[in-house]
């Protein structure tokens, strides 16, 4: 019992993260019906950003940790935002009226140049984290969770939750509600759909490079190909809840943390992916269109 | 990338002044530039483009220059074997590399269908050369080595229960299997054996389910970005089993990804690291490293590489010829206790490097890896 607890909080702390980044995806294909396969990358991007603002301005040495770390991420992800924007007008709206598989490969390149120009900036090398973070932890009912993990899953949880507030209770929110339903329609509403869509490769990088920055932060190591991994688990968890659905890449994300963790703990830990895709694999034959997505024929 | 290189090369080449830079002898290194053992495939170049320089600037080989082709293989098997496709296409009488035993593995038969010598410096899986290829070489020592001296020191260690861990690469599976068939032997009670996947970065799960199995020490024999996120999230969870881990690891950035509190105490085995090499050659040679590239050789792979192009030259000069039969005749009967950077270096007729090479090193308080007796 305490091994299943102490997995499960493993599982939630992963699938936030993953949760996190999908938000991005799922965002993404429900406006323009594109997979991002740059969004990996800009979450790379996060990681790779964070830790150049956190070693070259100290920022929680001058306004304490908190603070500090606030101001940083909202730097961070100002800047990813920036690069997600840059990536929308030169990638994909050029190609927005083109067969939707010239769109993907557009992606695909997209993903291999900022790789490739971050190994070039950084080097092939591990970069790691400043360690400015307490490693405590707290002993709760015999398990021991790392302070930092319960806030990686809190700062998570606010961030979705601040997202699904804005889509569904804000004007601009309803507008991206709009496109995602029909473009045409949206236009026609007085929508204007290129800002929508520039907007939402605004929000969905932001949060990517937020996660990017967290999973730098916790975990200390990163490579300028970490976006590969987690860009697919958290793809996998868009999928797994119903892409183009904003809670439904949350349960996805945090579902998909605990499968691994579980099946890690249970089955064997080399065989902890197979099982997250047999999952996935068996949600969709149960429910083609993923957990919470919606059984629209069009729109899968 | 690639033509910056090449036109480098070509600037290198021209700035020592060959007059016939058409006619020159082509040594190919094949290395993980990029990819996640890029740092590694990194200074196996710098390595082997020094030593290059170094040969040409005495003169070259048989009156001639040698020029480097390097080319990628992204530690990744298939784009490994489009490598060496590309190397044999573009006469090189031997190839440098590569890193990976499963990478090397891809480009095997290649090489060996090319008559090309491949001198592999970091792969270690005992297949490799259980094949019977004959113009395969290896600097780097076998893994059935490197097992017998890890079940040693965990016999030493008088651990009761054991845990091995793995990454389910060629190599790290290769080992681990090693180990455990000699424990086996031995009687000594393996209470876990599984592997992680690599490239990951939360290793919370596996670390949860090895502390439930009580431990008095694990192996672990993966790769250095692994290992330090293991030390690292173990000592998150303030649980403090022994580690020890294999030659994989054997870089100055498992401190840096692990921080010195968690990486004090982690031992790993390991050829020598380079500045414990202890030769007058080994000493000159890391001296010119440092004056050339403003920074020590950290990677003993990367001297391994460096060793194996010394090699290949000394058997060219050797056989006065670049004809891969005769290399091979000299690189198997002709070369005895040659001084390599690693240490003295003669081949068996597996193309196995002989002799023990295996050190046990540890982690000190300072984050340095201090050679133990």
């Amino acid at each position: 019992m305490e091994q299943f607890l102490q997995q499960l909080t493993n599982g939630l702390a992963v699938g936030s993260i993953y949760a996190l980044i999908a938000l991005g995806y799922t965002m993404v294909y429900g406006v323009l019906r594109l997979i991002n396969f740059a969004h990996g990358d800009l979450f790379t991007y996060g990681a790779y950003l964070g830790m150049t603002l956190l070693t070259s301005l100290a920022l929680p040495d001058r306004l304490g940790l908190v603070a500090g770390l606030l101001v940083l991420a909202v730097m961070v992800m100002g800047l990813v935002a920036v690069i997600g924007a840059i990536l929308e007008r030169a990638a994909y709206r050029p190609l927005r009226d083109s067969p939707r598989l010239s769109a993907v490969v557009s992606a695909l390149g997209a993903s291999i140049f900022l790789q490739n120009a971050l190994m070039l900036v950084y080097g092939a090398r591990y970069q790691v984290y400043p360690d400015v973070l307490p490693q405590s932890a707290l002993e709760v009912l015999g398990l021991r969770i790392p302070i930092l993990r319960i806030a990686v899953l809190l700062v998570s949880l606010a961030m979705m939750a601040a997202l699904y507030l804005f889509v569904q209770k804000t004007r601009v929110g309803t507008a991206i509600r709009a496109a995602a339903i029909d473009q045409d329609a949206a236009r026609l509403m007085g929508i204007d759909v290129n800002r929508v869509v520039l907007l939402v490769f605004v929000i969905g990088p932001a949060l990517g490079g937020a996660a990017g920055l967290l999973v730098g932060l916790y975990y200390g190591q990163i490579s300028f190909t970490m976006g590969w991994v987690y860009g697919m688990k958290a793809f996998t968890a868009a999928i797994l809840g119903g892409i183009g659905n904003i809670p439904g890449a949350m349960v996805g994300g945090l579902l998909l943390g605990v499968v691994e963790a579980l099946g890690a703990a249970y089955l064997s830990h080399s065989w902890k992916d197979a099982l997250a895709f047999a999952v996935l694999i068996l949600v969709l034959i149960v429910r083609p269109s993923g957990l919470l997505g919606e059984r629209v024929a069009e729109k899968v | 990338m690639n033509r910056m290189l090449r036109t480098l090369a070509a600037l290198a080449l021209a700035a020592v002044g060959s007059a016939g830079a058409a006619d020159t002898i082509k040594i190919g290194l094949m290395a993980p530039l990029t990819g996640s053992w890029a740092s590694e495939g990194q200074e196996m170049k710098r390595n082997v483009e020094l030593l290059a320089a170094e040969q040409n600037a005495k003169g070259g080989l048989l009156g001639k220059q040698v020029e480097v082709i390097v080319e990628d293989d992204g530690g990744d098997p298939r784009t490994a074997s489009l490598a060496a496709q590309r190397l044999t296409t573009k006469g090189v009488v031997a190839v440098i590399g590569t890193y990976g035993s499963a990478v090397t593995e891809a480009s095997q038969n290649i090489y060996d269908e090319a008559k090309v010598i491949q001198v592999a410096n970091g792969s270690t899986a005992v297949r490799l050369t259980e094949k019977g290829l004959k113009y395969f070489f290896r600097t780097c020592p076998r893994d059935d080595e490197q097992g017998r001296v890890g079940a040693a020191v965990l016999e030493k260690s008088k651990a009761r229960r054991i845990a091995i861990l793995h990454d389910n690469s060629a190599y790290s599976k290769g080992l681990a299997d090693e180990i455990v068939a000699i424990l086996k032997a031995k009687k000594l009670d393996v209470v876990f054996f599984d592997a992680l996947t690599p490239k990951e970065q939360d290793y919370s799960s596996i670390l949860t389910k090895l502390k439930a199995v009580t431990p008095d020490v694990v192996f672990f024999t993966g790769y250095y970005p692994e290992a330090g996120l293991l030390l690292k999230q173990k000592r998150q969870m303030g649980w403090n089993v022994p580690f020890i881990g294999g030659d994989a690891i054997n870089n100055p950035d498992l401190v840096k990804i692990a921080g010195k509190e968690a990486a004090e105490g982690f031992r790993f085995l390991s050829p020598p690291v380079p500045k414990d090499l202890d030769t007058p050659e080994a000493k000159a040679y890391v001296v010119a490293y440092q004056k050339r590239y403003a920074e020590a050789p950290s990677s003993i792979y990367g001297v391994l590489a460096g060793d194996g192009f010394r090699v290949v030259a000394k058997a060219i000069e050797g056989a006065k010829s670049t004809a891969a039969d005769k290399v091979r005749e000299y690189l198997t009967g002709g070369l005895k206790d040659f001084p390599g950077f690693t240490g003295r270096i003669s081949f068996n007729g597996k193309g196995d490097r002989v002799g023990e090479l295996y050190r046990v090193y540890q982690v000190d308080k300072a984050g340095g890896f201090v050679l133990q007796p």
